[in-house]
């Protein structure tokens, strides 16, 4: 009897054991089956849907990579051009004002004017040639002028070149080929003020034109405007 | 008779509401324990009906198949092979057999019933 009563009480005891057990996992499985109550179906759409994402993720980060590229690029350009344009603006400037020292481009600005006549005066027609405006005059002025500081100078409207010549031709002065009767307008671009008092220097050449019978007229302009050289190159 | 029954549901009761908390690397040792006790339980049973019941050996078992399946489990995590599934296997296999032989016990106690019925 008491033997019995003591394997009732293991069994017992055992039977404890297993529903504590069976209890602890029973509400461990519930636990569990809220976490876990997706099926296979949904895990496959989410993997699905995770994958896609993952793809375009990855797409998103690559073609980023090429814009970042691509902008680093276009600026790379860009500063190229801006330097290359910089570089041919200060070129075209450079060739513009080449140009106009050469003369072989229209120029305009203030300057001088310096007529230079024959005298009105003759008294005998054996000193005539005493009287009249010789080639070395035109070129004293000419050289006058540049000496001052003219930037571009004209006779008569025709533009003077670095290679420019000046010859007497009889009654008339040949210019670059070009005949030129008196009066001889010498045109000149440059300081007004400097170019009036280089002429007029006393002693200078105003004075010794006036001291050769020529009648001289010098006068400051404010826009003068003087043609390209056209005339062909010796 | 009513005795291990009671402590059966006590037990149950107490697993519910006591609110343990296993890690989830865990809960597969829980579960081969819990068919190991409920395989020891049920040979126990199949036993008692065929009259071979010992009570060391249902004791012993009890707690040694226990002990036996978490190593297994523990052993095949470790080695990264599936051991707990030949103790579910083994333990499986035995707990149908078992319930089935007594099925067959109690099949033919009920013929056993019905012809003396019959007899008398």
């Amino acid at each position: 009897m008491k033997r019995q009563a003591r394997s009732r009480l293991l069994l017992t005891l055992i039977c404890l054991i297993f529903g504590a057990m069976l209890g602890f996992s029973y509400q461990h499985a519930k636990n569990e089956a809220s976490r876990r109550e997706w099926s296979d179906s949904e895990w496959k759409k989410e993997y699905e849907y995770r994958s896609a994402l993952l793809a375009l993720q990855k797409e998103n980060r690559s073609l980023k990579q090429q814009l970042v590229k691509k902008q680093e690029e276009l600026a790379a350009w860009e500063k190229k051009l801006a330097e290359e344009q910089a570089n041919e603006a200060g070129l075209a400037k450079e060739a513009e004002q080449l140009r106009m020292h050469v003369g072989k481009a229209r120029v305009k600005g203030k300057g001088v004017a310096v007529t230079l006549s024959d005298s009105s005066y003759i008294p005998s027609e054996a000193s005539a040639t005493d009287y009249i405006v010789h080639e070395q005059h035109v070129w004293k002025v000419v050289h006058e002028l540049l000496i001052s500081g003219a930037e571009a100078v004209a006779i008569n409207g025709q533009r003077i070149s670095h290679r420019s010549y000046i010859v007497c031709n009889g009654p008339v002065i040949e210019v670059d080929g070009t005949q030129h009767a008196a009066p001889f307008v010498i045109s000149a671009i440059g300081n007004p003020d400097v170019l009036m008092s280089a002429l007029e220097l006393p002693g200078g050449i105003v004075d010794e034109l006036v001291e050769d019978h020529i009648d001289v007229k010098v006068e400051k302009q404010g826009a003068i405007v003087l043609d390209p050289v056209f005339a062909p190159q010796p | 008779m009513w005795l291990p029954l009671f402590g059966l549901l006590l037990g149950f009761a107490i697993g519910v509401l006591a609110g343990w908390e296993v890690p989830d690397e865990y809960s597969n040792y829980l579960s081969i324990a819990i068919l190991a006790a409920f395989d020891t339980l049920i040979g126990g049973w199949r036993a008692h009906l065929q009259r071979t019941y010992d009570e060391t050996v249902f004791i012993t078992g009890f707690f040694f198949n226990i002990v036996l399946a978490a190593t297994l489990t523990f052993l095949g995590v470790h080695l990264g092979v599936d051991l707990y599934l030949a103790a579910v296997f083994a333990f499986g296999v035995r707990l149908f057999q078992n319930i089935a032989i007594i099925r067959r016990l109690w099949l033919a106690e009920w013929a056993k019933r019905r012809q003396n019925r019959e007899k008398s």
